[in-house]
Parts: structure tokens; C-alpha cells; sequence
């Protein structure tokens, strides 16, 4: 019997506004997902995966269906505990890397850990290993904007691991990466999913990362057109 | 890593643009400090000329008096002054009590006659408690506190065509009601600041004074002088007891009372400087949150990454309130440097400043180091910057985090 899931959504629905265009980005699809979990959201653009990956990351609110976090619905938390939630049980990997520019790599990555409230030596002991976990020990005191992509990236996944995420959901991680470098930076995520049992749910078009994948949902339209 | 750290890093990141907010807050502090110090320099100047001037710091007198509903010469004078001298002075913080009497007349020089506001006092004690002496711009001060003498303000003794050492008749009318006059020496001229009081002031002894309106021992008032330190608000309620229950049916009034003229100016410069006060807060509030509206714009996406990664709203405005009283801070401790320096200049230039409302003469400008000014001007700034900060940053934080992540 699996595991029930950490996150579930029915009939999520979710329209923009482009213009006089009404742009359905959802359109009342159903999806679940799990702890361990490495799961890709393709489709090409427009299709919907980075709306679906925001709302299923709190980072935004569906117009209509449910999502449930641990079975209750993640609808009824106000902004705070939303935040609370990504804080202490999520992570997030941006394709622009968006690392806070005025804060070292260790930095960075202490942040998260910061807002949670844990002690510093705590913080910095964390902050090391993660950093030498994903190859970079030797740029803990430099700013983001001295950092190559992929270095910048590896922070980012450093940061999103430092409280210990059940999920790290990552929107086009290997966009602004060169093919070398994105192929390190997914087998480092693989490798992280293996080894410490964090989710990974991507939205992404990049046939590397659909390739790693042990779960792809296809979109289109705002609907799951296929699943494998 | 603490709001107060993060928000240290980001006035750093953008040096020029944190340089000209707080280089607002310097010349706003700046002119606060100094506006603050000339205005609470000029009161105080006020304050002292007033008290000093002769108002002293408590008036002792039958109610009557106060109320001006005296018909004759000193119809409701005090007879006993010797126990009402000693009452008062009794009281720790009395420092000198002054009797004086108040009459109006007309001054003569055989040709020509012009009203005047005299007063009697002792030559002695109003020279050691007043700055009346020093106001003698031509002649003397009497020469015992028994001289047959007066003490003319320079507009009366030009009205009346008298100069030092002149002979004139003083008229009086006695408490019967009877005209009386006595010749009296032009000891000296008094420039006083008050240009209504400097074209009437009669200055006497009190023996000249008596033999003038023909009563002995009666007096108008008595002017209490109170040590340095003690407060003329404290000092009143005790002798207004002592008098009550000595017997003495007397009311106390204090300076502040009596000194309508200091009451008006202030009230006057109050009003002015407030509304400039107003006016520099306006300003650097607009200037500081244009900057600080840029500064969160630019930030836009950062913002939505530190809320996507669990940053509540709340320590987002925070970052930005702080980043605000930092500049502030900064800010203050320039516009202090600044403001002494120019209060250093100003003082050494003696420049001389136009007679304020009432007065004769100018003073030289003098810009006092108050540090309560400094302190109002430091609440004022950092008030000023956490407001210009905390809007833009509100609004900064209400924005969709999928927006602001996809703010380019």
C-alpha cells in the first residue's frame, strides 16, 4: 500500500487575463503527488506546468478545485501559514537561479534556515555541508554575482534543501544552463533524490530532465494529457 | 542573518542613491537643529528680558489691582509691606522681593507736557535684580535709593525734549485725586526693547514716588525674584498658602501670567516655525520616498523570491523600514556635524538680526545647542523615513509572488 500524498489537487482552474485574452491556464485537472516523488511537468509553453507547479507550491491559489496539503485543504491557511509551509516543508528552484545578490553563497543558503529560526553555528555548520554537498565548498564567502550559472544554481538547490524540504519544486532549473552543466546540476538532483529521499517536481520543456524523470505528467491546454 | 544586517547590506548596494537619501536627511536635520536652537534661543532671550526686564518672576498684589479696577492712584495699594516683605521672603526659594509703585502722569518741561507710565522702586535692589541699569544709554543710574530723581526711556525724553541732567516736572494725581508735581533731575536715558514702553517709562525711587503721589509706605506691588533653579509654577501655590494664612487677603501671579507680550510672540513664532517644520518634514518625506518607491521596485522579484521561500510579508516591510532608519540614522549624525558647524559660524559672524515684533533694536543672531532640538529632530527624521519606507515596501509585499517572480 503507497504512502497517501502529500499534495493533492481536484479540479484546479486557474485563468489569466492577457489583454482582452482570457488564458486558461488550468483548466480543472486533477493530480497528485507524493513523498520521493521525481516527477516532471512537461508541455510546451503555455501549457500550464509553471501555474500548476505555483499552486501546488502555495505560491499561488487556484480559482476553483481543492488542493490538500496532508489531506486538509491548503485553501483555508492565510498568507502566513502559506509562508510558514513553504518555509518549513518545501523548496524552490528558479530558473533565474534568484539568489539574494547582497548575501554570500553560505549566506544564501543560511537564509532560509534564519527565518526558521534555528542558531547560528546550527546554521553555518548546515550551510557548509549542503554547499560542499552540491560541489561548491570552495565559494562559501562569495557573492552570487561572482558565481558562473551553474554554481549559481547549486546554491539555489542548497538553499532549498537547507531546512530539510519534503518537496523541492523547481520551474525550468536548467533554462539558463549550458548542456554540461545542466546535465551535473539534474544528476545532482537525481542523485539528492536518492540519497536523502527529497521530492522533486519540475516543470520544465528540457528533454534532459523529462529523461530523469521516473514520473512525467505531459499538460496542454491546461488539462494532463498524458501521464507514464 | 538579522533584518538589521540585511537591511545594512542593501543601503550599501546602491551607494549613490543611499548617499542623496541621506544627504536629504542631513540638510533637513540640519535645518531642524538649527531652527530649533535659534527659536529656543530667542525664547529663552524672551523669557530672561521679561523676567529681568521687570516683570520678575511673581507679582504679589491685592486682586483688584491685577484685575485693573483701580480708579485712583494706588486705591487698592498694599499698606503693609513689611509683612508681606517678610512672609515672602521666608520662602527658601525667594531670592529678592521688590516693592514698587505704579502711577501715571504727565511729564513737563515747562513747555511741553506728555503722558507717561511711571514706576517707583528701590534704585539699589532693581539694579542688583533687574537689567534695568544696564538699559542707561546717556547719564546715570540714581545715585542713592532716596534721589529726587528719574530714569526717562529715550522716546519719552525725546517727546519731551530732555536730556541727562535736566531739570522736569513729574505730575501725579494723589490717591484723593488731587494734582500734585515735584521737580525731579533727569538722571539718565533708557533705551528699552519695547518701543510702546520706551516712549513712555518713568523710572523713580520709591521716596520720590510717595512724595509725588503724597502716600507713605503704600505700595502697587512687589516684584519676587526667585533663585536660580526654582520655578515660578512651584514658588506660587506655597506663597499664595504663606499669604493666606498669614492674613493676607494677596494674589500671586507669575511671569507667565502677567508677560502677555511674551505669550503673543511666542504663540507668533510657534506658528511660524511649526509650519516650516511642517514644510522641511514634507519635503524630505516626498524626496526619501521617492527614492525608497525606486528602491522597492527595483527589488520587485527579489521580494517575490524571499516571500516564495517562506519570508513573511511582514519582515519584508521590515527590511525595508529598517533600511530607512538606518539612512535616518546616518543621516542625523551628518546633519548634527553639519549643524554645529554652521551654528559655529553663524555665532562668529554677529550678523545682526531685525527687532523681533514690539522691539526698538535687533540682536545679533545666536543659534544655542539645545540637545532636546537634536533629539526632536532625530524622532522627526526617523519617523519621517520609517513612513517614506514603509509604504513602498506595503505595496512591494502585496503584490502576487508569481508576479513579483516574473517582475522583470
Amino acid at each position: 500500500m503507497s504512502a497517501p500524498p502529500i499534495l493533492r489537487g481536484e479540479g484546479l482552474t486557474k485563468t489569466y487575463r492577457l489583454g482582452e485574452q482570457r488564458v486558461e491556464a488550468l483548466a480543472g485537472l486533477d493530480i497528485a503527488f507524493g513523498a520521493g516523488e521525481f516527477t516532471v511537468l512537461e508541455g510546451p509553453s503555455g501549457s500550464g506546468k509553471t501555474t500548476l507547479l505555483n499552486v501546488l507550491g502555495l505560491l499561488d491559489r487556484p480559482d476553483s478545485g481543492t488542493l490538500a496539503l496532508d489531506g486538509e485543504d491548503a485553501g483555508a491557511l492565510d498568507e502566513r501559514a502559506r509562508a510558514r509551509v513553504r518555509l518549513e516543508r518545501f523548496g524552490f528552484v528558479f530558473q533565474t537561479f534568484n539568489l539574494v545578490p547582497v548575501l554570500s553563497a553560505r549566506e544564501n543558503v543560511e537564509y532560509p534556515m534564519a527565518l526558521a529560526g534555528r542558531g547560528r553555528a546550527e546554521r553555518e555548520a548546515r550551510a557548509r555541508a549542503l554547499l560542499a554537498g552540491v560541489g561548491i565548498a570552495e565559494k562559501e564567502d562569495v557573492r552570487p554575482d561572482l558565481l558562473s550559472g551553474g554554481q549559481r544554481q547549486r546554491v539555489a538547490i542548497a538553499r532549498a534543501l537547507a531546512n530539510e524540504p519534503e518537496i523541492v519544486f523547481a520551474d525550468e532549473p536548467t533554462a539558463n544552463l549550458d548542456s554540461h552543466t545542466a546535465g551535473d546540476i539534474l544528476d545532482l538532483m537525481r542523485r539528492l533524490n536518492e540519497d536523502r529521499g527529497v521530492a522533486f517536481l519540475f516543470a520544465t520543456h528540457d528533454p534532459r530532465v523529462v529523461e530523469r524523470a521516473r514520473r512525467v505528467v505531459t499538460l496542454r491546454d491546461g488539462a494532463i494529457v498524458a501521464r507514464r | 542573518m538579522s533584518v538589521w544586517a540585511l537591511a545594512l547590506r542593501n543601503v550599501r548596494r546602491n551607494r549613490r542613491r543611499s548617499l542623496l537619501t541621506a544627504g536629504i536627511v542631513v540638510f533637513g536635520f540640519a535645518a531642524f537643529a538649527l531652527a530649533g536652537g535659534f527659536v529656543s534661543q530667542t525664547f529663552e532671550g524672551l523669557k530672561d528680558g521679561t523676567i529681568r526686564g521687570g516683570v520678575g518672576h511673581l507679582q504679589v498684589a491685592r486682586p483688584e489691582t491685577f484685575a485693573g479696577a483701580e480708579e485712583r492712584t494706588l486705591e487698592h495699594g498694599i499698606a503693609d509691606v513689611g509683612r508681606v516683605e517678610a512672609v515672602l521672603r521666608r520662602d527658601s526659594a525667594v531670592a529678592a522681593v521688590l516693592p514698587r509703585i505704579d502711577f501715571v502722569g504727565l511729564l513737563s518741561n515747562g513747555n511741553r507736557s506728555v503722558p507717561y507710565l511711571g514706576v517707583g522702586f528701590d534704585p539699589s535692589d532693581e539694579a542688583r535684580a533687574m537689567e534695568t541699569r544696564t538699559l542707561v544709554v546717556s547719564g546715570r543710574w540714581f545715585s542713592s535709593p532716596s534721589e529726587i530723581a528719574v530714569v526717562l526711556g529715550t522716546g519719552l525724553a525725546r517727546a519731551v525734549g530732555a536730556k541727562a541732567g535736566d531739570t522736569v516736572t513729574v505730575f501725579g494725581t494723589t490717591p484723593e485725586g488731587v494734582l500734585n508735581a515735584i521737580d525731579a533731575t533727569v538722571a539718565g536715558l533708557a533705551e528699552l526693547p519695547v518701543k510702546e514702553l520706551n516712549d513712555r517709562y518713568l523710572a523713580t525711587t520709591i521716596p520720590a514716588a510717595s512724595k509725588l503721589l503724597d502716600v507713605g509706605g503704600t505700595v502697587s506691588k512687589l516684584v519676587v525674584m526667585l533663585k536660580p533653579g526654582a520655578r515660578a509654577e512651584d514658588a506660587a501655590p506655597r506663597l499664595r498658602a504663606a499669604l493666606s494664612g498669614a492674613g493676607l487677603p494677596l494674589a500671586v501671579k507669575t511671569w507667565r501670567e502677567l508677560a502677555l507680550f511674551y505669550n503673543q510672540v511666542r504663540i507668533l513664532y510657534a506658528g511660524i516655525f511649526g509650519f516650516m517644520g511642517a514644510v522641511l518634514v514634507i519635503v524630505v518625506l516626498l524626496a526619501c520616498a521617492n527614492t525608497m518607491t525606486m528602491a522597492a521596485a527595483e527589488r520587485t522579484r527579489e521580494i517575490g523570491t524571499l516571500r516564495a521561500i517562506g519570508t513573511p510579508p511582514a519582515k519584508v516591510r521590515a527590511m525595508f523600514v529598517a533600511e530607512g532608519l538606518i539612512l535616518a540614522l546616518a543621516g542625523c549624525v551628518a546633519g548634527a556635524a553639519l549643524a554645529l558647524l554652521v551654528r559655529s559660524g553663524l555665532n562668529a559672524s554677529h550678523i545682526m538680526l531685525p527687532p523681533p515684533p514690539g522691539a526698538s533694536h535687533g540682536t545679533p543672531i545666536h543659534v544655542a545647542f539645545y540637545p532636546l532640538t537634536y533629539l526632536a529632530g532625530l524622532v522627526a527624521m526617523l519617523a519621517t523615513l520609517a513612513a517614506a519606507s514603509y509604504f513602498p515596501a506595503r505595496r512591494a509585499s502585496r503584490v502576487p509572488i508569481v508576479e513579483a517572480l516574473a517582475h522583470v
